[in-house]
Parts: structure tokens; C-alpha cells; sequence
């Protein structure tokens, strides 16, 4: 008995001890069970994954990227769907039918067809890309050994018709290079997804997400006129056994690129045999020139605007004139005697846009040539633009000699829609518009067409009026290669020395001959660049001249400009409408 | 010994409990069964219709493919080269200038809905830039009439 309770005593002496075990352990262990039920967000995710891996399979849906259009909506480059086919030989259970029935849709020989059909590998890569038709051949066949997966095809109708502004697509067809495709590749290319897919037959079927299309983009580009402006162009290197040759036609009134050529052209849909580098670029806006006389007209816009000449203002030409140590010569070495305005601009008068320039001074002359865009990229929408070179008193490379060579186009890189935006201020009345080449941008939200911008006023009207005078003397005395039967036009020629490193680049043809106009000169509806690098030939009214008249020719049909005569019965009538109205 | 078993085979009271009991268990049973059935049913809808449903998305894929082919072969045809060669080839020439009359009509403007620059367009560059004149006083003052607004909205 005495033993009895000695045992009891010592159970009921551990006994706390082993319920607090207990009890520690069941904490423990309901611990552990509450932390298993609430895991992390980091572990959870790594379930889900786990589960997910056997319930869901992703597809990897390729950006649908967005359209383009000219401005009527004429398509000019848009996505064809090809395929990419592929065939688990472990699944083919009849490799001699599957043989028979690839064969028939495939352009593959049937030798290496079959050796891929029996591969012992996992995966196999049968052919690609190939079309639609023999994708959706192949996916009707319903084998489950074969896999095919969509490869996007951007695809150009157009062919070379504006490849420079369109631009091209690299990567597989996931990234813009060039033109509008690479300036806009944001706006243009979808999104790549991942989607994640149930294999549960009961979970509803996922669809690709409608954002992840691109957005469609229509262009100011007028596919007529390009077409016009690209075969005179074609027409006109080839004439003049140029190097190659720029047009660009803008509509001064609202800043849009109606037409940008250049020739030689490429053909996008097979871009990837182009080996020259520089067809790969778009000289228009990726490359830069000394514009040469072309630059006379904004030095007396610009001194016109300040005040520092007048229409009326003379100068004693001599042939030629030194400034900050560097010689200024005529072309061909000639003196005028007393000259006046409309002379420097009717015969390319390096001497007196250079006297010009040094009565306005540098800071002046530098402030205008700055109001004209002149070392500032247009921002135009064409991928990469160049912003040429405008040197400035304090840059390091600049001196006194560059005020006079500037005047005359020379020491100063430009692009020419940078020349062209600057003339398209003069047409426009002085208001400088913001060149564009993309009209409007459809998306979910809106489809309205972009409003025209203004950059700035760069001349007075008053100005501008002065100067479109004096270039319509210019086309008619300087220049009568240009002059259109009926319409009044105002145009500029330029002449440019291809300069080196050191010096000027000799031979026959070491220029870029060019011309701007635009008309009808006291309404300007279009503003056409022309140049040509080295053509034979030796002054831009001789070569370019002739060329833009050929363009305006076709952009007055193009573009419904009536003559001068109909235009002033239509204003006659404008007005006796509004007087009735009134 | 023999009369116990027969009366505990053949007590009512107790045959009448098991009976019970088999019964719930069955219809037990034919619920889960209906429900089991129902849910199938279900479940075999939502499958079917599923797979209705991708078979529309391929279609509807396809058919935005075949759709893309043919802009493709449209904008093909429609290329100026081709359309002024096939212009040419039946007799067509480019128009001139001379070939086109330009008929005036009393009270017509062609010019009507032209963008051209006007004086609004510069006057919208040329605006003064806004300028920042609030002020706390002011700022309280017109939440004040906000909240007079209300109240008197909510009066009405």
C-alpha cells in the first residue's frame, strides 16, 4: 500500500509535466497547421505555379501590330499571319499517312520530311514560315503530333511606293526601324503575351485581350501624289544621271507631308536583301547637306523681318568680299556693280547675302536662322531625324567667317524637310506649322484626326508677302523652267558645293542642285522640294527647276488647284457671297 | 430460448427502426445520386459549350485572317502602278491641266470648309500664358459657396 501511493506520488509528480508536453507540442503542431493554412503570398504563388503547371499550358500570342494608311485609308502596311510547323515524333502514330498528307500541302522532300516524322527527339522542326493556306491546311488535318505556331508577316502592298516614310520592321516582326514604323513603334506594336491557358475543359476558354492589338496609324501622305512625285523623281535621276534625288511635298497651311521620295527606293517586303547601308536610311530626314544658295532667300527674309533691309535696299557688288579671312566669290567669279534685293535672290548672289548677314550681325542673323529651324530637328515623325548643324557664336568650332558663308548656305548642315519646313513659313504668311507626317492615331478612345500645330511666327506677314514677291520675280527671271502655264509660282534654286572635311569636293558633278517652290504663289496650297545629289548639270534652275515643274504639273490635277484665272472668279464669288451674307 | 430469437426476429418495433433507416439511407443515397447527376450534367454543358466557344474564337480567327489576305490581295490590286497600267491598256491617258474645266456655280463656295490660317490660329499661340492668383482666402470663400450650393440643393 505504502509502495502504491509512493508510485502515485511520483505519476502525479510528472504528470504536469507531461500535459504541458502535450500541450506544448499540440501548439506546435496547430502552429504549424494555421502557418500551412496561411501561407505567404511568395509560397502561395509557388503553389498556385505548381498547380497551374498541371492544369494550364501558355500559349504565347504574338503582337498584332497596327496598321497604317495613307490619308484616304488606302492600306499601306498591314499584318499577314504565317505559320511556323513543328511535329512530336513520339505522338505519330501512322508516320507513313502523316507523310502522305504533309507531303500534299508542304514543299518539302518527302526524304526529309519522313526522317523528321521518325526523329528520336521530342520536337522537331518540320518548315516555316509558311502561308496561312498551308497552316490552316495542316491544322484541319487535326493530328495532335503536329504543333504550329503563328509568326506575324508585316506585309507592304504598296511594294516601294513611300518605303522610307513607312519604314520597316526587324526582330520577327516585333520592332520599327526606319520611317513612320520606327518613329511610331510604341504606338504601332502589341504587346507579346504570355497567356496562361486552362486544359480543364470546364473553365472557359480564354480569348486573346483586345489591348493588345497595336494602333492603327493613317498618314498625310497622299498615295496618288506619291506616286506622281516618285516616278518624276525616278524619271529625273535617272535624266540627269544623278546619284540619287529627294522630293518632298508639304501643305504650308496645316504642316502635312503630302509625298516624301527618294530614288534609289527600297522594297520593304524584302528589305533584308538590301546589303547597301545607305538604303537603309531616309536621306530626307536622316542625312544632312549644306543646302548652299537655297539659304539666300531665309538671310533676306530674315533681314527684312529685323528691319535691316528693305525691298528697295542696294549694294555695290564687287565679285567678291572677305570675311573673317575667308574669301567670298560670285558665282563664276562675276561683279554686279549696284544690285539690289531681288538680284542676290534672282542670281544666287553669295556676295550680297553675305553683305546682307554682316549688316544684320551675328546675333540677329544666328536668331533668325534659329526662328527657321535651322539645327533643330523638325519632329516631323520619321524615325531618327537628324537635327543638322547650325555652328553659333560661342560654339567652339565657330568664327567670324561663318557669319558670311551661313548667309549662302554654306558651314551649316540642314535636312532637307528642314529647308522645306522653313520655306513652307514663308508660303504660310510667316506662321511656321508643325511638319507632320502621321494624321491621325485610331485607338479605342478616339479616331479624330490630329489638329495642325503651330511652332511659331518666324516672319511678319508683311514679310512673308515681301519675300513670296520676290520669289515669284525669282521664278520668272531666275528660274522660268519652273513657271506653270496659268498659275503664279514662287520658288528659290539652289545650287551647293559638296564640301569634304577640308575642303570642297572637286569634279563635274560634286553638287546637289535643288529647288523649292510653291504655288500658287498668292495662296500657297504646296510647297515642293526637289534635289538631286551630283547630277550632271551645273546650276539648280537648269536641273531641279525643270523637275518641279513636271510635279506641279501633276499636284494642280492632284490636288484641285484650279489657274489663277478660275481661283480669282472664285474669290470674286467668295466675296459677293459673303457681301450677301452680310 | 427459441421464443426470444423468434420474438427479436419478428419485433415490429425494431424492424420498423431499420426500415427507417435503410429508407434515409436510400433516399440518402438518390439524393446524392441526383445531385451527382445534375452536377455531370452540368459540368458536361459547361464543357460542350466551351468548346463551342473555342471553335467560334478559331472560326473567328480564321476568318480575321482570311480577311487579312484579302485586304492584302485588294490592296494588291489597287496599287497605282497596276491600276495606271490597266488604265493605260484600255485606252486612258494622265489628264492635263487643259483637260480640265472648272464650272463656277452661283452661290457655291468651294472654298468653304478649306483649312486655312487665320488670325484665330495665331491669336491661340500668342495668349497669355494663365496665371496663378489663388489665394487661401479666396480658396476657402469658394468652397464655402460650394457648400452653399449643396445645402441649397439638397433644400430643394
Amino acid at each position: 500500500m505504502q509502495r502504491m501511493s509512493s508510485q502515485q506520488a511520483t505519476i502525479q509528480a510528472r504528470l504536469p509535466f507531461v500535459a504541458l508536453f502535450l500541450i506544448l507540442m499540440a501548439a506546435y503542431l496547430i502552429i504549424n497547421l494555421a502557418n500551412f493554412q496561411f501561407f505567404p503570398r511568395s509560397v502561395r504563388q509557388e503553389l498556385e505555379k505548381i498547380g497551374n503547371s498541371i492544369t494550364n499550358t501558355t500559349l504565347r500570342i504574338p503582337a498584332e501590330r497596327g496598321r497604317i494608311y495613307d490619308r484616304d485609308g488606302e492600306p499601306l502596311a498591314f499584318n499577314l499571319v504565317q505559320y511556323r510547323l513543328g511535329v512530336s515524333p513520339a505522338l505519330v502514330s501512322d508516320s507513313e499517312a502523316l507523310l502522305t498528307a504533309l507531303s500534299e500541302i508542304l514543299d518539302i522532300d518527302d526524304f526529309e520530311l519522313y526522317r523528321k516524322i521518325t526523329s528520336d527527339r521530342v520536337w522537331e522542326f518540320v518548315a516555316g514560315p509558311i502561308s496561312a493556306e498551308q497552316g490552316q491546311a495542316i491544322a484541319a488535318l487535326d493530328n495532335i503530333s503536329l504543333g504550329l505556331e503563328e509568326i506575324p508577316k508585316r506585309f507592304y502592298p504598296q511594294g516601294e511606293l513611300a518605303a522610307h516614310v513607312i519604314g520597316i520592321v526587324v526582330d520577327d516582326g516585333l520592332r520599327g526601324a526606319l520611317g513612320v514604323e520606327g518613329a511610331y513603334n510604341d504606338t504601332l506594336s502589341g504587346r507579346v503575351l504570355d497567356l496562361s491557358v486552362s486544359k480543364v475543359p470546364f473553365d472557359l476558354p480564354q480569348d486573346r485581350p483586345a489591348e493588345q492589338r497595336g494602333q492603327d496609324i493613317v498618314l498625310t501622305l497622299d498615295r496618288d501624289v506619291q506616286f506622281w512625285v516618285e516616278s518624276e523623281l525616278s524619271k529625273a535621276v535617272e535624266a540627269y544621271n544623278a546619284f540619287r534625288g529627294a522630293i518632298i511635298v508639304m501643305d504650308p497651311r496645316n504642316g502635312d507631308v503630302l509625298a516624301l521620295a527618294n530614288q534609289p527606293s527600297i522594297d520593304p517586303n524584302s528589305f533584308l536583301d538590301i546589303v547597301d547601308p545607305n538604303l537603309r536610311v531616309n536621306p530626307a530626314v536622316n542625312e544632312t547637306y549644306e543646302p548652299g544658295t537655297l539659304m539666300q532667300a531665309l538671310t533676306v527674309a530674315g533681314a527684312l523681318d529685323q528691319g535691316i533691309v528693305s525691298e528697295f535696299w542696294t549694294y555695290n557688288d564687287t565679285g567678291y568680299l572677305e570675311v573673317g579671312g575667308r574669301d567670298i566669290w560670285n558665282p563664276n567669279f562675276q561683279s554686279h556693280g549696284v544690285t539690289d534685293v531681288n538680284s542676290i535672290l534672282t542670281n544666287s548672289l553669295d556676295i550680297g547675302a553675305a553683305t546682307i548677314a554682316l549688316e544684320m550681325g551675328t546675333e540677329r542673323f544666328y536668331s533668325m536662322m534659329r526662328a527657321f529651324g535651322l539645327g533643330q530637328a523638325t519632329g516631323v515623325g520619321l524615325f531618327a531625324e537628324e537635327r543638322g548643324e547650325l555652328r553659333i557664336p560661342g560654339d567652339s568650332d565657330w568664327n567670324e567667317s561663318f557669319l558670311g558663308l551661313n548667309s549662302h548656305g554654306q558651314n551649316v548642315e540642314v535636312t532637307p524637310m528642314q529647308m522645306i519646313t522653313a520655306y513652307s513659313a514663308i508660303a504660310n504668311g510667316g506662321i511656321m506649322r508643325q511638319p507632320r507626317i502621321v494624321r491621325r492615331v485610331i485607338n479605342e478612345e478616339s479616331a479624330e484626326d490630329a489638329r495642325p500645330t503651330t511652332i511659331r511666327r518666324v516672319v511678319s506677314a508683311e514679310t512673308a508677302e515681301i519675300l513670296t514677291d520676290m520669289l515669284t520675280r525669282v521664278v520668272e527671271d531666275g528660274a522660268p523652267e519652273a513657271q506653270l502655264p496659268g498659275y503664279t509660282i514662287a520658288g528659290k534654286p539652289g545650287t551647293a558645293r559638296i564640301s569634304t572635311a577640308v575642303a570642297f569636293e572637286e569634279g563635274a558633278n560634286a553638287k546637289i542642285l535643288s529647288f523649292i517652290g510653291f504655288l500658287p504663289a498668292d495662296d500657297p496650297q504646296a510647297v515642293v522640294m526637289i534635289k538631286l545629289d551630283r547630277p550632271d548639270g551645273d546650276y539648280g534652275y537648269q536641273v531641279a527647276a525643270p523637275v518641279f515643274r513636271r510635279v506641279a504639273e501633276r499636284l494642280v490635277i492632284l490636288l484641285e488647284i484650279p489657274d489663277d484665272t478660275v481661283r480669282s472668279r472664285l474669290t470674286a464669288a467668295e466675296a459677293e457671297i459673303s457681301a450677301s451674307e452680310s | 430460448m427459441s421464443q426470444a430469437w423468434i420474438q427479436h426476429t419478428f419485433s415490429r418495433k425494431r424492424f420498423r427502426t431499420r426500415n427507417q433507416a435503410t429508407a434515409l439511407a436510400i433516399l440518402g443515397v438518390a439524393i446524392l445520386l441526383i445531385l451527382g447527376s445534375l452536377y455531370l450534367s452540368q459540368v458536361a454543358s459547361f464543357a460542350i459549350t466551351n468548346r463551342q466557344i473555342e471553335e467560334l474564337i478559331r472560326q473567328r480567327d480564321d476568318l480575321k485572317r482570311q480577311n487579312e489576305g484579302l485586304i492584302g490581295e485588294i490592296a494588291s490590286l489597287r496599287t497605282v502602278p497596276r491600276l495606271f497600267a490597266r488604265a493605260e491598256a484600255i485606252g486612258f491617258r494622265p489628264a492635263t491641266n487643259a483637260d480640265i474645266d472648272y464650272l463656277l456655280i452661283d452661290g457655291y463656295n468651294p472654298n468653304r470648309d478649306r483649312l486655312a490660317v487665320t488670325a484665330d490660329d495665331i491669336s491661340e499661340l500668342e495668349a497669355p500664358a494663365p496665371v496663378y492668383d489663388e489665394t487661401f482666402g479666396s480658396w476657402l470663400e469658394q468652397q464655402l459657396a460650394l457648400l452653399q450650393d449643396q445645402f441649397r440643393s439638397f433644400g430643394a
